[in-house]
């Protein structure tokens, strides 16, 4: 693996992993915008930009019969601070590919088009309100925001997308698709100085301004959230608590803590309400953002056992906090995330996202054998720290489903 | 990635091991496909291979269901397998060095499972919450039924079973079908990743070598010929809409002219599909077809979600171009399924799970491991002019639908 990277002058950042080796290269855009960057009449806009984009610049063409061309598997995702544009192409067709790519970030906004997209992106909402899983995150991360923009919801209200007009999409965009807020990044077996170059002349001509994005205090409070919905059977439950951001160091020993209390399989959590069979999957995670961070939690049981669950969890946590952690567990944790770690970097689309974000947010580059390195350097001590902040005294639950009260 | 690199051994009691090695890779991924799923379950014991899945990880060998948890922890094993209709599986991926323990034991999870009478209460409580969960998951859900009204014996089953089936599951039938069908013959054990392959052949022959015996054969799938419209009616935003219809085999020998046909229809964004119901119309989100394959057995099933007032126009339209498909499908169109085709199959291999999977499937049901340069070929043979050949054969008609949602839909003619 080689690391290489350069600023053009347009402030556009380009970064590369090169592996010899792949028999596939990646690469794409990241573009530091999301719905944490919206105004409340604009919400969603930055998800159906980014659908727009497919739509294309030159009037006649076909974005999507380009990429197939070639053999290209891309795609777009839009989360509440980047919106990404990749996907993977082999090595012969790079320039095609990164040719594509540029294009595909100077559309033409048609009216037209807008119209059509927007039943798309209408439909989407729908699709997600019929999965109890996505509304209870959007619910949960709303109200655990309190306030902040990153609870902002990422595919937008029925009522804002609705409302939304052509020329505040094309606002948006002249507000935030600088190149200097943006990144292009290279996984694989790629050509680093025909990239480069390309990616230089292809750029030259983009308008340059200066892009900010807002960081106002986040206060947490300590809430019970009752979404009842009687279609639903089952009750879904969600925790939020405060954790390290992506520039905190302490990320690491999050993650590792996560995964002692609510890895998926063989942690508290599963042992204490899988196993029994109490709840039919219960399981955390650490997430870390720009300058913001969270600890969150979910379970799925039968409503008639959703305050068990919750004592439950609040048992697990209390004890973790007054007690600690066992070494074997930060063992056993580490062992987990370290192969997940290396089976996420066999191939080259699986690096790409790691890549891009490190360097957007901490201008780092971490190879696997170093990020493995560094977790397995994680101590059991490291984790404590984390819980004497006593991270989970304060937060945030979102109850999704048939019950009107939870008992607590 | 030819077929020279798949090194294959046959044992003695039957259990076939193929292998490709990946030395820039330091992980492997192993997969232990056994022939037998949930269309053997008994009559009335639908779920049963489901939860047998689950009890299997519940204690194993010398350690109980806590030890065998960290055990598996801690050279962390991310775990992978269960049952379909047709293979029950047991695998995951680990660091190299950790390969003969994680088949340590998987060995004892496979052959020496300890099936604990008081593990079967949760295990059940958990099948029967997922069985629940469905209600929640209409995208999900919506295919549940479309099998039942298409596959008119054990196959239409649901693996999750029902609340009837699953009550009546008792350890004893745990033991029996672990027993009478977790057996060598025809068998297939897949490693793909870093490894030294003559100690991989004695590290599976001493794990697995006394294992013997044949598990019953299972049922041939039946299904309906004539289709039908099944309505499932459900208070939901969307009108979650599905349609199956006959497909050629896996085996057939233009397999890859069926998946060309398929790729033209829905070969990712900009397909037909895409293009027709998304793009024109903004009618759903998510739309597409996909085949599906058991023994001898080939079948597309198209998906789309839309909200109720559209939802007619949707089917209509989702039937239209699948039918569309007979009238021919130009040099273009082909140009691109197939450089997509191709370029997924050399991508595709790229990560190590896929490929212990990609070997085994075709072991599976070819007997044999086709090389890329095989596929190539019959990739790039196919045609216009052999779509429409094959199409004759296997027409897109006689869709079975479902729908889930609060509209009921009209069948187009």
């Amino acid at each position: 693996m080689e690391f290489m990277h350069t600023k053009l002058d347009n402030g556009l950042v380009v970064v590369g992993e090169r592996n010899e080796a792949a028999q596939s290269m990646a690469c794409g855009f990241f573009v530091k915008t999301g719905s944490r960057d919206e105004t409340p009449e604009e919400s969603g806009v930055s998800h159906f930009l980014e659908h727009m984009m497919f739509k294309g610049g030159r009037p006649g063409e076909n974005i999507h019969q380009q990429f197939r061309s070639i053999g290209a598997w891309y795609n777009a995702s839009t989360s509440s601070e980047n919106t990404i544009f990749y996907g993977r192409v082999l090595p012969e067709f790079q320039l095609r590919f990164i040719a594509q790519l540029t294009n595909l970030l100077r559309p033409a906004l048609r009216k037209e088009d807008f119209e059509t997209e927007k039943k798309v992106v209408l439909e989407e909402i729908a699709m997600c309100a019929d999965s109890p899983k996505a509304t209870a995150i959007v619910k949960g991360l709303k109200a655990f925001a309190n306030g902040h923009p990153s609870g902002n919801n990422v595919l937008g209200e029925l009522e804002s997308i609705e409302a939304l007009e052509r020329d505040q999409m094309a606002a948006y965009y002249e507000r935030r698709y600088s190149p200097s807020n943006m990144l292009f990044a290279l996984t694989g077996a790629f050509d680093w100085g025909g990239a480069v170059q390309q990616v230089e002349e292809a750029t030259r001509g983009w308008p340059v301004f200066k892009v900010e994005r807002e960081y106002p205090p986040h206060h947490c409070i300590h809430q019970t959230h009752i979404a009842q919905n009687d279609a639903l059977s089952r009750e879904h439950l969600r925790w939020y608590w405060r954790g390290p951001s992506c520039q905190d160091d302490k990320q690491r020993a999050a993650e590792v803590l996560s995964s002692v209390l609510g890895g998926a399989v063989g942690s508290r959590m599963y042992w204490n309400l899988v196993d029994s069979g109490l709840a039919k999957s219960a399981s955390m995670g650490a997430y870390a953002a720009d300058q913001y961070g969270f600890y969150s939690a979910r379970a799925e049981c039968s409503p008639n056992r959703a305050g068990e669950v919750v004592h439950k969890v609040q048992d697990i946590f209390r004890d973790a906090a007054e007690n600690g952690v066992a070494h074997d567990e930060v063992d056993r944790s580490k062992q987990k995330i370290a192969s997940s770690l290396v089976l996420r970097s066999e191939t080259p689309m699986r690096r790409l996202t790691p890549l891009g974000i490190e360097w957007t947010y901490r201008k780092k580059y971490l190879d696997t054998d170093e990020a493995v390195n560094r977790l397995l350097s994680v101590t059991k001590e490291d984790v404590e720290a984390l819980l004497a902040e006593d991270p989970f005294a304060k937060g945030t639950l979102v109850a999704l489903g048939p019950l009107e009260t939870l008992e607590i | 990635m030819s077929s020279q690199d798949v090194l294959t051994h046959t044992f003695s009691n039957g259990l076939t091991l193929a292998a490709e090695i990946r030395p820039a890779i330091r992980a492997a991924a192993f997969n232990l496909r056994m022939p037998t799923g949930s269309a053997g379950d008994p009559s009335g014991k639908e779920g049963l291979s489901n939860v047998l899945s689950d009890l299997c990880y519940r204690g194993a060998g010398d350690l109980d269901s806590r030890a065998l948890s960290d055990a598996l922890d801690a050279i962390g094993m991310q775990r992978s397998g269960g049952p379909n209709r047709i293979a029950f599986s047991f695998g995951g991926a680990v660091m190299s060095d950790h390969l003969e323990r994680a088949l340590d034991l998987t060995a004892d999870i496979v052959l020496r499972p300890a099936l604990d009478p008081k593990e079967l209460e949760p295990v059940r409580s958990l099948a029967l919450q997922e069985l629940a969960s469905l209600e929640d998951q209409p995208q999900r859900n919506v295919f549940i039924h479309l099998n039942r009204a298409y596959f008119t014996n054990e196959y239409g089953l649901s693996f999750l079973g029902t609340e009837e089936s699953l009550q009546s599951l008792t350890a004893e039938d745990m033991a029996e079908a672990q027993k009478s069908r977790f057996k060598p013959t025809g068998a297939i054990m897949s490693v793909a990743g870093r490894f030294d392959w003559e100690r991989l052949k004695d590290a599976v022959e001493a794990r697995f070598g006394a294992w013997d015996g044949s598990a019953p054969d299972l049922p041939q799938p039946i299904r309906r010929a004539d289709g039908c419209y099944v309505h499932i009616e459900q208070d939901t935003q969307q009108q979650h809409i599905g349609a199956v219809y006959a497909a050629a085999p896996l085996e057939h020998p233009d397999i890859y002219v069926s998946r060309m046909a398929l790729g033209v229809l829905s070969g990712g964004m900009g397909a037909r599909l895409f293009t027709e119901v998304r793009e024109k119309r903004g009618l759903a989100y998510a739309v597409g077809a996909s085949g599906g394959y058991l023994k001898g057995c080939g079948y597309a099933q198209a998906y789309a979600g839309t909200t109720p007032e559209r939802a007619q126009e949707t089917l209509d339209t989702l039937i239209a171009e699948l039918k569309r498909l007979t009238e021919g499908v130009t040099e273009e169109e082909l140009e691109r399924a197939r450089t997509g085709l191709l370029s997924s199959l050399v991508m595709g291999g790229e990560s190590t799970g896929a490929r212990a999977g990609a070997i085994s499937t075709d072991l599976y049901y070819l007997g044999r491991v086709r090389s890329l340069e095989e596929k190539r070929e019959q990739i790039e043979a196919v045609d216009p002019a052999s779509i429409a050949e094959h199409l004759k054969e296997f027409p897109p008609e006689n869709f079975t639908v479902a729908a889930l949602g609060p509209r009921r839909l009209e069948m187009p003619e």
